[in-house]
């Protein structure tokens, strides 16, 4: 679906402030993946998916981006059908909205595409349901006397309101309390079901062991390598050479494997560390 | 008299369309001079308002807030009071007034019509608490996350307050980020005996304050210490999630496994495997040589 060769990228070209921020980068990402990217700040993270909707544009002998079959590498490419296949959802999304009503800033999208007034309200009924607002109720109000989860979601869909192939985060969840996390992170996956390709800059390394089936590393604009969950945090050598944090549970799950007790150190499961716990219990009473 | 009291306080705000919603009420708590206090509650609980009050940002409605015996609605003591009490926010970009990392921490103390020695050494001081001297002449466009909150704080520290209000100063932050600000502002705490509120909504955090203010849909429900973990129903009541140690103590529990109520990482681990008592005698002196063996190269 995203496929990335040698692609670097270097800002500032040409001056006193020139800094590289991507070394020769490859990915492939599949259709149907939940793909995480973590990496500590200045990886290179957001410069890397910033191409994906030709927000960023290849630079010239700097490799290739193609995204469902679009080489965004060539020198002309239709901008419009790039951004209708890759909804982009940038750190707090909610700073971007700007219309007098949550409606017609959710049809702000489908309105560029060209569609029928009709059509855009569809859309837009359609986008603010699958997000969990009640239509009706929100869609005269001002965006900005909401709360913050419910403007994180509204600008949530004025993204999925364009129905696109593939949806990219970054750090969707990053401000919220925990409950609104979760809300957020559960709403993701519901729009997944209609957006089946979904890549995800993130921090919290528990997130990414949930709800990640791929994982990529990336450290001072390289990436290190892409993993399963477990591939990754049960790879001492990964995580030590990557300085790639725990998820917490993986932590603990490490930590009791060191004192020589028999869990697998690799567990990125709440639930499952419960488990092994219970039967190691019904063993020692054996 | 308590370093900062906060007395049957109301705040509401126009939140435009002539709407009020009532932030605070009747919220009553002080904080002593060299405490840690964690302050957590769900997106608008009202945890920034209080902390907008402390320092005279907003003014209350009702009641009244004092720092150090003066009045926050007095003001002429305004000037007085945030010397006293510093407050760093969530966005590291929306704090930096210059461009060199000495003059941005400078700002204040040039502010307070300082000798230009006494400055000097207060910049150099704060600059060495939070660990960034190395960085005095950089620019803070250059720097990480975790580092722009260290020179935030320093700028602050610079002031030489005694207390120090963090507003989610690490939400922005990744792990190693967080670790950083973290231990800078526990350092401050212990050595310079700074009080602290740290607003945040990581509970990993919270649990290691000396004490824990939860506040929901603008009130406080529970003021207390570490102890407040071992009733896990009003954080969940308020909405909050609890610490990754806790929560799976009492998923043990409700399993017939009995680990107490651990609050962080390592005394989840030490009480579950005494829980356990597998007969992992062996296997353990094993595993220290190992990892003494390797501890100590």
């Amino acid at each position: 679906m995203i496929s990335v060769q040698k692609l670097s990228y270097v800002y500032s070209p040409k001056t006193p402030f020139m800094s590289q921020a991507l070394f020769n980068v490859d990915l492939e990402i599949e259709e149907g993946d939940f793909f995480g990217i973590i990496g500590g700040t200045g990886a290179g993270k957001s410069t890397l998916v910033s191409h994906f909707n030709a927000l960023t544009r290849v630079q010239k002998k700097s490799g290739t981006v193609i995204v469902d079959g679009i080489d965004l590498s060539s020198k002309k490419i239709n901008v419009k059908s790039v951004r209708e296949r890759v909804g982009m959802v940038f750190q707090y999304p909610e700073h971007q909205l700007f219309d007098d009503t949550v409606e017609k800033d959710v049809m702000f999208g489908p309105k560029n595409l060209g569609l029928s007034p009709d059509e855009q309200r569809a859309r837009a009924r359609e986008a603010i349901e699958l997000v969990g607002l009640n239509y009706n109720e929100i869609k005269d109000r001002s965006p900005f006397e909401l709360s913050g989860g419910q403007k994180r979601r509204v600008a949530l869909a004025g993204v999925i309101a364009m129905k696109p192939k593939i949806l990219v985060l970054d750090e969707p969840t990053a401000g919220l309390d925990p409950v609104g996390k979760r809300a957020v992170m559960e709403l993701i996956v519901k729009i997944k079901t209609m957006c089946p390709t979904v890549v995800m800059i993130s921090h919290n390394m528990d997130e990414v062991a949930s709800y990640c089936n791929k994982i990529a590393v990336m450290r001072r604009g390289e990436v290190v390598g892409v993993y399963t969950p477990r591939e990754l945090f049960g790879s001492e050598r990964v995580i030590s050479s990557c300085g790639v944090r725990l998820p917490l549970v993986t932590e603990i799950a490490s930590k009791l494997a060191c004192s020589g007790l028999n869990v697998d150190p690799s567990i990125t499961d709440e639930d499952e560390l419960i488990e092994a716990l219970v039967a190691l219990k019904g063993g020692s009473h054996a | 008299m308590p370093f900062l009291d906060i007395k049957s306080v109301d705040y509401a705000y126009n939140s435009g369309d002539d709407e009020y919603i009532q932030a605070l009420r009747s919220v009553s708590l002080s904080i002593e001079r060299g405490e840690f206090v964690a302050l957590v509650g769900c997106n608008g609980s009202g945890k920034s308002t209080l902390a907008r009050l402390c320092n005279g940002l907003i003014l209350p409605d009702r009641g009244y807030v004092t720092v150090d015996g003066m009045s926050t609605s007095d003001k002429k003591s305004l000037y007085d009071i945030r010397k006293r009490i510093g407050v760093v926010f969530q966005n590291p970009d929306n704090q930096m007034v210059t461009s060199i990392v000495e003059d941005d921490v400078a700002f204040g103390p040039e502010n307070l019509g300082l000798p230009p020695d006494e400055i000097r050494a207060r910049v150099d001081w704060a600059l060495n608490c939070v660990d960034m001297s190395a960085y005095a002449k950089s620019g803070p466009l250059r720097l990480s996350g975790g580092q722009k909150q260290r020179v935030a704080i320093a700028g602050v520290l610079a002031l030489k307050p005694q207390m120090m209000i963090l507003d989610e100063a690490t939400g922005m932050l990744d792990p190693d980020g967080r670790a950083e600000v973290m231990r800078v502002v526990e350092k401050l705490n212990r050595e310079e005996n700074m009080a602290v509120l740290m607003i945040t909504h990581f509970m990993e955090e919270a649990a290691r304050a000396d004490r824990i203010i939860i506040l929901d849909h603008g009130r406080v429900v529970a003021d207390g210490d570490k102890k407040l973990f071992e009733t896990p129903d009003v954080f969940t009541r308020a909405g909050l999630d609890l610490p990754i140690s806790v929560r799976l103590a009492q998923k043990l529990r409700a399993r017939g496994l009995d680990v107490g109520c651990p609050i962080d990482i390592d005394s989840f681990v030490s009480s579950a495997l005494s829980a356990l008592e597998v007969q992992r005698g062996e296997v353990k002196s094993d595993e220290e040589k190992n990892s003494n063996g390797g501890g100590e190269v």
